[in-house]
């Protein structure tokens, strides 16, 4: 797995929005079979990050490096082609389609007659109870409309589908805002089961508690720069915070909340 | 409640429109004399054909998420084309060659090529341009009906090549050709729709479009693609309009969009998007045309066919609406 270069690499990547300098410069790195927490406040530029390795929109300026190979993704299918597999923040279900279709969006199993692609629904159901029961997930139906199910229902879809394609490097929004105390713990042991399986993984979260469990580096984006890249034996929850906040917490009166890793205070924020 | 339960009742609301068709023909057949005759349900399936064929493509592009209102002008360029080209009196310019049988290939290739073109250009305005879908197809509604006016010279085409009208003369089982056309489209794109990956990408860019871009869908090519469909189809009913008519006239068609739109919404396809079925649309047009043939039967005057039909849209919208909120009690 270590054959020194790593899998992906971000140099100097910025992106504005009209006036809004979302990213002025990210460096970072992904090994092959290494879980990268990215951290950072509300409007630091993670979520940004995420859609440029993604493909969804291009970088104002810099280069992404993947395989040792400069590359620009076009298009979500570009990066996926490549071996990018993401999960967004905001969801990426068609809620007035069933479980089965999302799963498969995109990737359908079909059987050509007279060269019209078939949907194969009976085959595609077989793999998605397979995935499900092994991520342990329950839903009532797999051909109930995704619309019919809970936010951590929802959620489960999106990860168990990335498990499932698997990819080269994984990316992870807040993936588990909306699930339980178990599910959060099964997500985790995921995470780490598809990095020791050789995949990068970069998982966006607000909770410490969490990067530290899952993570072997972990990125503090602040302002949409890093503010700091440490391995997790190296440094402390504190230390993390203090980046994150640009060491404001030790002050008095400032407005940071890094510490604040109550996930429905986040998404509120977030929503602003 | 159960998950059977659930999906007995959503089931029973996703196909009311064949229940409301069952009751409206067993209630029209039991009070109206002469209704119950072979000769009236085949009558009802022919007139259903024309709108039939052009709420199809209607309603892919509602599925889809936009709209198109250009259907029925596009429909009248079409017949317009094929009168002008093959009918020998009036505008037709009455065009013949052999061997005979070529003929009805050619037109209704020529009408299919003018609905696709229409189509496209919609699609260019809406996708490329980034136009709204209202807009756009508002606008082409205008034009191409302006088009149609200006190259027959607000004149008519009539006596369409007896080898292309002959389509509208023959019947299998009694019922004439034109309605098994609208059958066999139905069937077709229906099962387009239900099991190929174009109908499955119809429906969840009609969900949610972020979502099939990200998962890798080509999502404009499929909305793009959705637009070229609904003019093609609209082409089809614009050329066996010609083929009914024996020609075209410039106002050919009017009132059909309302029509299409009608069946389309009574026959369950939501205005938001990514939901509906044709089966349902079919069920639509044939509940209009059963009502249009009660109406016609019972002697009364047309301008109850449009109140009757106005009060079915706003009913089948409320039902939308109602199915909506139903669902989210069923949770
Ligand atoms: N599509 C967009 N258009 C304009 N501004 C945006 C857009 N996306 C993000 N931003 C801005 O970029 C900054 C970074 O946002 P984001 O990447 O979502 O932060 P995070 O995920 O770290 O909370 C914010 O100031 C946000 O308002
Ligand atoms: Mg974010």
């Amino acid at each position: 797995m270590t054959d020194g270069e790593p899998l992906l690499k971000l140099e100097r990547i910025k992106k504005h929005f009209g006036a809004i300098e979302a990213l002025r410069g990210v460096d970072m790195t992904v090994s092959r079979g290494e879980v990268v927490a990215l951290l950072g406040d509300n409007g630091a530029g993670k979520s940004t990050l995420v859609k440029i390795i993604a493909g969804t929109y291009p970088p104002s300026s810099g280069r992404l490096m993947f395989e040792g190979e400069e590359r620009y993704f076009a298009s979500p299918k570009e990066a996926k082609a490549a071996g990018i597999e993401t999960v967004y923040q905001d969801l990426s279900l068609c809620t007035n389609a069933d479980v089965v279709a999302n799963f498969f969006m995109g990737r359908e199993i079909t059987k050509r007659y007279l060269g019209i692609p078939v949907l194969q629904e009976r085959e595609m159901e077989k793999v998605v109870a397979e995935a499900m029961r092994n991520a342990g997930t329950k839903i009532p139906s797999l051909r109930v409309n995704v619309e019919n199910l809970s936010g951590g229902q929802r959620q489960a879809i999106e990860l168990n589908r990335f498990v499932h394609w698997g990819g080269k490097l994984v990316v992870l929004d807040e993936p588990f805002a909306a699930l339980g105390v178990e599910q959060t713990r099964r997500g985790l042991e995921m995470i780490r089961r598809v990095a020791a399986g050789g995949i990068g993984v970069i998982v966006i979260t607000h909770i410490m508690e969490q990067a530290f469990q899952v993570a072997d580096r972990l990125v503090v984006i602040r302002q949409g720069a890093v503010a700091g890249d440490l391995k997790r034996e190296e440094t402390t929850p504190e230390k993390v915070i203090d980046l994150i906040t640009g060491g404001t917490l030790s002050d008095a009166g400032t407005d940071g909340d890094g510490g604040n890793s109550d996930p429905a205070y986040q998404r509120e924020k977030t929503r602003l | 409640m159960s998950p059977a339960r659930r999906a007995t009742i959503e089931f029973l609301l996703d196909n009311l429109v064949w229940l409301m068709l069952i009751v409206v023909l067993a209630v029209f057949s039991a009070t109206i004399p002469n209704y119950f005759q072979f000769g009236i349900f085949a009558n009802i399936f022919e007139q259903s054909t024309f709108v039939g064929v052009m709420a199809i493509g209607l309603a892919i592009v509602i599925i889809a998420g936009n709209l198109d209102l250009s259907v029925e002008s596009t429909a009248a360029l079409s017949a317009m084309v094929t009168g002008m080209l093959f009918a020998s009196s009036g505008v037709g310019m009455g065009i013949s060659f052999s061997p005979a049988w070529l003929m009805p290939v050619v037109s209704l290739l020529i009408a299919l090529a003018v609905g696709g073109i229409i189509g496209f250009l919609n699609g260019f305005f809406v996708i490329r341009v980034g136009m709204s879908a209202f807009i756009v197809t508002l606008a082409s509604f205008i034009w191409v009906r302006g088009l149609v006016v200006a190259i027959s010279g607000g004149r008519s085409a009539q006596n369409l090549a007896p080898s292309i009208r002959i389509i509208g003369m023959e019947d299998i089982l009694g019922v004439p050709l034109l309605a098994w056309i609208s059958v066999l489209c139905f069937a077709i794109f229906a099962f387009v729709m239900a099991k190929t990956t174009f109908g499955r990408y119809i429906t969840l860019v009609g969900g949610n479009k972020d979502a099939t871009f990200r998962a890798g869908i080509n999502s404009d090519r499929i909305l793009w693609s959705s637009f070229i469909v609904a003019g093609v189809l609209a082409g089809l009913a614009g050329w066996l309009l010609a083929i009914r008519t024996s020609g075209a006239t410039a106002n050919l068609g009017v009132g059909m969009l309302f029509n299409a739109f009608a069946a389309v919404v009574i026959g369950g396809v939501s205005l938001k998007g990514g939901i509906g079925k044709l089966p349902g649309v079919y069920a639509g047009v044939l509940l209009l045309y059963s009502i249009h043939t009660a109406i016609n039967l019972m002697g009364l005057p047309a301008h109850f066919t449009q109140m009757i039909l106005g009060g079915l849209v706003l009913a089948a919208v409320l039902l939308d609406t109602f199915k909506l909120r139903l669902r989210e009690k069923l949770l």
